[in-house]
């Protein structure tokens, strides 16, 4: 069983050599993760489907790429998930916040084994700032980041017009910044 | 405010995904020339990425694991092993035996993921490990014929290396006849076999009396095997 980040590197390392079995657990371990990260921004299941194969074959594709001093294994491939999907969200027509995302229905999985390879310190860390915000604003850079909502979508959800939620936006993640720079 | 900070505050929303798709598209294209603007993307990928964990994790329908190991299986699998041919090649190339069949066939790997058209042409290395090619084989599907170039085979004396298409769905492995490590080897004995079974085989060298196995089933070691992979679209 993977048990740390050095194993995800160490199958991707063997992904960069077209090791198909290290592909196959690499996907058994994350792709729950990455399709919990699609879905929660696109919303539907036939756009996440198609969403995490492309992933997933860039994943294979650009593996080599990947540079353990820059990122973490599962931020990368995180941001993979992310950009991907935010890019087909903004190529479609606007969807209402106020839509029940469909991955929030699904009840929650058992805590993720991922969950315990995020460098934890650093999420407490962001939280710490985060709370540190004012609740409203806090909110929405969480819904920002994790349904994938845009200024217009938060502007209609949280009844401010779309200039404040840009200036909020802003100010907000000048502060995060400035709080998690030591 | 300054272009620096004009930088970040980009950097910023495009991670957090708050600009819309024009600005997205137009940040997208621009972090690709600007490395003050990727290093910032980055930056902000880092600092934001623990909130992934956050968010529940959804177990994708089990049918999309086949489609997506499928999908990075197939062109994608045949590229890699044109790059480790590629290298053996490099390596053979200083033998000076059978070169530019290998050019050849290396011509028409570099265009396979160009199209999807149904190949026709295959090559499989008959080696003992990596280290050692010992023949070169080419199929061609559509006439059904096969040739064999030596590259590096070490026949002892009074032996004779015969050729063998083995599949598991025949009762064992079935002649091709004698190969040799002085000359090209031809021949029309794939005939009896559909193209689907010709390219699932595997095909190995076994080392035999001279003349050939006296009993239509190898009775020597098998030296070398190898698998066909698409030569030409």
């Amino acid at each position: 069983m993977l048990s740390s980040a050095n194993d995800i590197s160490a199958l991707l390392a063997r992904v960069a050599n077209k090791d198909a079995a290290a592909f196959e657990a690499l996907y058994d371990f994350t792709s729950a993760k990455l399709y919990g990260i699609i879905l929660r921004i696109l919303r539907r299941r036939d756009m996440a489907d198609e969403v995490l194969q492309e992933v997933y074959v860039k994943i294979w594709e650009r593996a080599a790429d990947f540079d353990a001093m820059r990122a973490s294994p599962i931020t990368w491939m995180a941001t993979i998930a992310r950009n991907r999907a935010l890019d087909e969200i903004r190529k479609r027509t606007p969807l209402s916040i106020e839509d029940t995302p469909e991955a929030l229905e699904v009840p929650s999985a058992e805590p993720h084994p991922l969950a315990a390879l995020e460098l934890s310190q650093d999420l407490h860390a962001l939280q710490a700032c985060l709370d540190r915000l004012e609740p409203q604003r806090k909110e929405i850079v969480l819904q920002a980041y994790l349904l994938g909502a845009t200024r217009e979508e938060l502007s209609q959800r949280f009844g401010h017009p779309v200039a404040t939620i840009k200036t909020w936006l802003h100010r907000s993640l000048a502060q995060l910044k400035a709080c998690l720079t030591p | 405010m300054t272009d620096t900070d004009d930088i970040d505050a980009l950097a910023a929303e495009y991670v957090l995904g708050t600009l819309d798709g024009a600005e997205r598209t137009q940040v997208g294209a621009r972090k690709r020339r600007e490395p003050a603007l990727a290093a910032a993307i980055l930056a902000w990928e880092q600092r934001l990425s623990p909130l992934n964990s956050l968010g529940p994790a959804v177990a994708p329908p089990p049918a999309l694991r086949g489609e997506i190991l499928a999908r990075v299986a197939t062109p994608q699998a045949v590229a890699s092993n044109v790059v480790q041919l590629q290298r053996r090649v490099a390596r053979w190339r200083t033998l000076a035996i059978g070169a530019s069949a290998i050019a050849a066939s290396l011509a028409g790997f570099v265009g396979y993921r160009e199209t999807l058209r149904p190949a026709t042409s295959y090559v499989a290395v008959l080696q003992k490990d990596a280290a050692s090619p010992a023949f070169l084989m080419t199929v061609d599907i559509d006439k059904r014929t096969f040739t064999v170039a030596p590259v590096a085979a070490a026949q002892p004396a009074g032996k004779s290396f015969e050729l063998w298409l083995v599949h598991e769905k025949l009762p064992g492995p079935k002649s091709l006849g004698l190969v040799n490590n002085a000359a090209f080897t031809a021949g029309p004995q794939l005939a009896a076999f559909a193209p689907g079974f010709i390219r699932e085989a595997t095909y190995a060298v076994s080392v035999e009396p001279e003349g050939g196995s006296p009993t239509g089933a190898p009775t020597g070691p098998v030296v070398y095997a190898g698998k066909l992979v698409q030569s030409k679209p």
